[in-house]
C-alpha cells in the first residue's frame, strides 16, 4: 500500500511540477517585451511612480502578532509574539520574529483516539491509555527566528471601488528555534520490567497497560533548529501602523503523536522503543495576523529621482 | 528610457522540487515576470470609466474641462490589442519621427502634446468575454487522504465585475492516501474512514470587490484582483473500504455540493492572467459504516450492501487550492469615451 501511494504521489508531483513550470513559463519571455515602449515627451525618464510613500527604509518596525498554526494532525498551537524589523533600504530588512504558545488546542482526531483507540499486545507501547492521549502528543511552546524580509512588490489595492489602501507584499527566510515538548523516551521491556510484567500478551494486556500508562504523561522538551521562510502582505492604515498578514512554514521532524513510529535494525515495526527514530517530518506550516507599527513615524516621499 | 519591464527577477528554483508546496510557489512566485507597465494612480472613476458611455458621463462632470479636450473628440471608442499596453496607447504616435525643424541650425523647441488621460482606464475590460481557466488543484485540509484534481472552468462576465460559468474538476486516478492515515491505523487501531473522488462539477458566480496594482522596484507595475466565488453542483463519491475490505467494495454516487471561495488574479497580458484560489466544497459525504454485520447471505448480514454504508450523512468539507491561468476571449476589446 506505502509502495503505491508514493509512486501515486510522485507521479503526480512530477506531472504538477511539469505543468506549474510550463504554466509559470506560458506567459514570461515574449509577452513581456511587449512592455519596452519607449516613452518620449514629460513623461520620459520618470519612475514608475512619483511622491510614493516609502513605507520602510530606515525605519523600525515592531510587530505584535497572533499566530494559529495550519493542518494540524494532533494539536493546533496558538501562539503570541511579534517581530522586530530594521529595514535598511525599502524592500530590505533584517530583524527577529518569534512568540510564545499561548494555547494548544487538540484536533478532532486527538478527540477520536481518546475516544475509540485500542490498545493491543503490539502497540501497548504506543497507547496505553486511550483517554490519555492527549497527554503523550507534542506540542509546540514556543518558536523564535532571526530572518531577513525582502520586499519587492509595493501598490495599492481598493475594496469594492470605494476604499484603497497602500500594500506590500513581502517574503522572508531564516533560521528558526523552535521549542518542543515531546513524549519522553521510553523502552517497553525495560518499563515492563520494572513493574515485574514478562509480556503483553493475553491476560498480561491489562497490567502493561497499566505499568506503561504513566509512561503518557512523561514529558521531553528540546529545541529544534529548521529553516523558516513565508509570504506577507502590509496593509497600510495610516502612515506608521499597518495590518499584515503572513503565511509561514517551519519544515522539521517531530513525533507529533507521542507513538512508536520506526522498526528495529532489520526494518521490522515496531522497535518498542519511543526515541528519536520516531520523528517524522512535517511541513508546519502557519498564518499569522498583526499589527505593525512603523518608526519614526512619517514615511519619506520618493521623488522623480528616487528609484 | 525604457519603461518596460526589466527581466531582472530571479527565476525562483523550486520548479525542481516533487512538492506540491513548492509547485504552487513557482507558478506564483513568477507572476511579477511578466507583469505590465501602468500608472499608479487610483480613482474611483476609472472602474467607472470601464462601464460605458453612460457611465463615464456621469462621473466626468466634475472634470475640468481642458482635460476633456485632451482625448480627442474623433476616438470616441479604442481597442486595446491583445499585446499592446497602456504605455503603448499613452504614446501613440510618439515613435512617428518627423523631420525636425531647426532655427538657425539648432533644433527648434516645439512643444510636446502627448496623450495622457485624464483619468486612468482600467487595464482590463471583461464585460461581454468569456473566460477559460484551466487550473491544478490540491487538497489542503484532508489530513488522510488528498482529493488532487485537473480542473478547468468557463465563466461569461456580465460586467466587469460580475460572471456567471460553470467548473469541472477530474479528481480519480490523482488522489493519494496520505501516511498519517496508515501511522494512526497502525499506532491506535482507529481506521478512519475515508472517500476517494472521480469527478465534480459547478455553476456557479464570481464577483470582484478588491482590485490592485503593485509596483516593482518603482520600475514596473501589474495589476491584480480579488474575487469571490460561490456556486452550487453535484461530486461524485465512494468511500474506500476500510473496515471490512475483505467483503466491501462501493461504488460512486452523486452528492449535491456547495462551493464558495476566493481568488487572486494577477494580469500578465488584457486576455492572460494567472490565478490562486482558495474554494471550499461543502456536501453531506456517506461514509463506510464502522460496524460490521454478522452472519453472511441474509439481509442485515456482513455481505449485505445495505449494511456497509453508515446510515448518518457527515458534512464534509473539500477544501482545494487551485492555480492556474485564464484566458479571455477575444483577446481584444473596446474602450469607450463619452462623445
Amino acid at each position: 500500500m506505502d509502495a503505491k501511494v508514493m509512486s501515486t504521489m510522485k507521479r503526480f508531483a512530477i506531472t504538477v511540477t511539469t505543468v506549474a513550470a510550463v504554466m509559470a513559463l506560458a506567459g514570461t519571455g515574449p509577452t513581456a517585451h511587449a512592455q519596452d515602449v519607449a516613452v518620449q515627451g514629460p513623461l520620459a525618464g520618470a519612475p514608475a511612480v512619483i511622491g510614493l510613500r516609502i513605507y520602510r527604509e530606515m525605519r523600525l518596525q515592531i510587530q505584535i502578532q497572533s499566530t494559529m498554526t495550519l493542518q494540524d494532525e494532533f494539536s493546533r498551537t496558538f501562539l503570541f509574539g511579534g517581530q522586530v524589523m530594521f529595514h535598511p533600504t525599502d524592500w530590505l530588512g533584517f530583524g527577529v520574529w518569534g512568540g510564545f504558545a499561548a494555547v494548544n488546542m487538540d484536533t478532532n482526531l486527538t478527540e477520536q483516539v481518546m475516544s475509540k483507540g485500542q490498545p493491543t499486545s503490539l502497540n501497548v507501547l504506543s497507547l496505553p491509555k486511550p483517554g490519555a492521549f492527549a497527554q503523550q502528543i507534542g506540542h509546540i511552546k514556543w518558536i523564535a527566528a532571526p530572518q531577513i524580509s525582502f520586499i519587492p512588490l509595493r501598490g495599492k489595492l481598493g475594496l469594492f471601488e470605494k476604499l484603497f489602501i497602500d500594500a506590500d507584499f513581502y517574503a522572508f527566510g531564516g533560521v528558526g528555534f523552535i521549542g518542543l515538548e515531546e513524549r519522553a523516551d521510553v523502552e517497553r521491556a525495560a518499563a515492563l520490567q520494572v513493574c515485574g510484567v514478562t509480556n503483553t500478551s493475553g491476560a498480561n494486556l491489562s497490567g502493561a497497560i497499566n505499568c506503561l500508562a504513566p509512561t503518557q504523561s512523561a514529558r521531553a522538551s528540546r529545541t529544534a533548529i529548521a529553516p523558516t521562510f513565508g509570504v506577507g502582505l502590509s496593509l497600510y492604515m495610516t502612515n506608521y501602523l499597518a495590518m499584515t498578514i503572513e503565511w509561514r512554514a517551519l519544515p522539521f521532524a517531530w513525533n507529533t503523536s507521542g507513538t512508536d513510529e520506526s522498526g528495529n535494525a532489520r526494518g521490522n515495526f515496531p522497535d518498542f522503543k519511543i526515541d528519536s527514530q520516531d520523528r517524522l517530518m512535517h511541513f508546519n506550516h502557519m498564518i499569522s495576523l498583526g499589527l505593525a507599527f512603523y518608526l519614526p513615524t512619517e514615511p519619506k516621499l520618493s521623488t522623480a529621482g528616487t528609484e | 528610457m525604457n519603461l518596460g519591464f526589466r527581466h531582472d527577477v530571479q527565476t525562483l528554483k523550486w520548479a525542481r522540487s516533487t512538492t506540491f508546496w513548492l509547485a504552487v510557489f513557482l507558478s506564483l512566485g513568477s507572476m511579477p515576470r511578466a507583469v505590465r507597465a501602468q500608472d499608479m494612480s487610483f480613482d474611483i472613476d476609472e472602474a467607472e470609466s470601464a462601464g460605458g458611455a453612460a457611465k463615464d458621463k456621469g462621473k466626468s462632470k466634475g472634470k475640468p474641462a481642458a482635460k476633456e479636450k485632451e482625448a480627442p473628440a474623433e476616438e470616441t471608442s479604442a481597442e486595446a490589442g491583445g499585446g499592446g499596453d497602456v504605455l503603448t496607447e499613452l504614446t501613440a504616435g510618439g515613435s512617428k519621427k518627423e523631420a525636425e525643424p531647426t532655427e538657425g541650425g539648432l533644433p527648434r523647441e516645439k512643444e510636446i502634446a502627448e496623450k495622457i488621460y485624464a483619468v486612468q482606464r482600467m487595464y482590463v475590460l471583461r464585460r461581454g468575454r468569456f473566460e477559460v481557466a484551466p487550473s491544478l488543484a490540491f487538497t489542503v485540509n484532508d489530513q488522510f487522504v488528498t482529493h488532487n484534481a485537473l480542473a478547468g472552468s468557463l465563466n461569461y462576465w456580465v460586467t466587469n465585475v460580475l460572471a456567471v460559468g460553470a467548473n469541472v474538476l477530474w479528481h480519480q486516478g490523482l488522489e493519494s492516501e496520505s501516511a498519517l492515515d496508515f501511522t494512526v491505523r497502525r499506532s491506535t487501531r482507529l481506521a478512519v474512514p475515508i472517500t476517494e473522488y472521480q469527478l465534480g462539477a459547478n455553476l456557479n458566480f464570481t464577483y470582484v470587490p478588491v482590485y490592485g496594482k503593485f509596483e516593482l522596484f518603482n520600475d514596473s507595475i501589474f495589476q491584480w484582483d480579488s474575487y469571490i466565488v460561490g456556486g452550487v453542483g453535484v461530486i461524485r463519491t465512494r468511500p474506500v473500504a476500510e473496515i471490512d475490505p475483505s467483503v466491501r467494495t462501493f461504488s460512486f454516487d452523486w452528492r449535491v455540493s456547495f462551493n464558495a471561495g476566493i481568488g487572486l488574479r494577477v494580469f500578465m497580458t488584457r486576455w492572460l492572467s494567472v490565478f490562486g484560489e482558495l474554494r471550499d466544497y461543502m456536501y453531506l459525504e456517506k461514509l463506510e459504516n464502522l460496524k460490521v454485520a454478522l452472519g453472511s447471505g441474509t439481509p442485515g448480514s456482513r455481505t449485505d450492501t445495505a449494511t456497509w454504508i453508515d446510515p448518518s450523512s457527515t458534512l464534509t468539507h473539500n477544501v482545494m487550492m487551485h492555480v492556474g491561468i485564464t484566458m479571455f476571449f477575444p483577446f481584444t476589446f473596446e474602450y469607450r469615451y463619452p462623445k
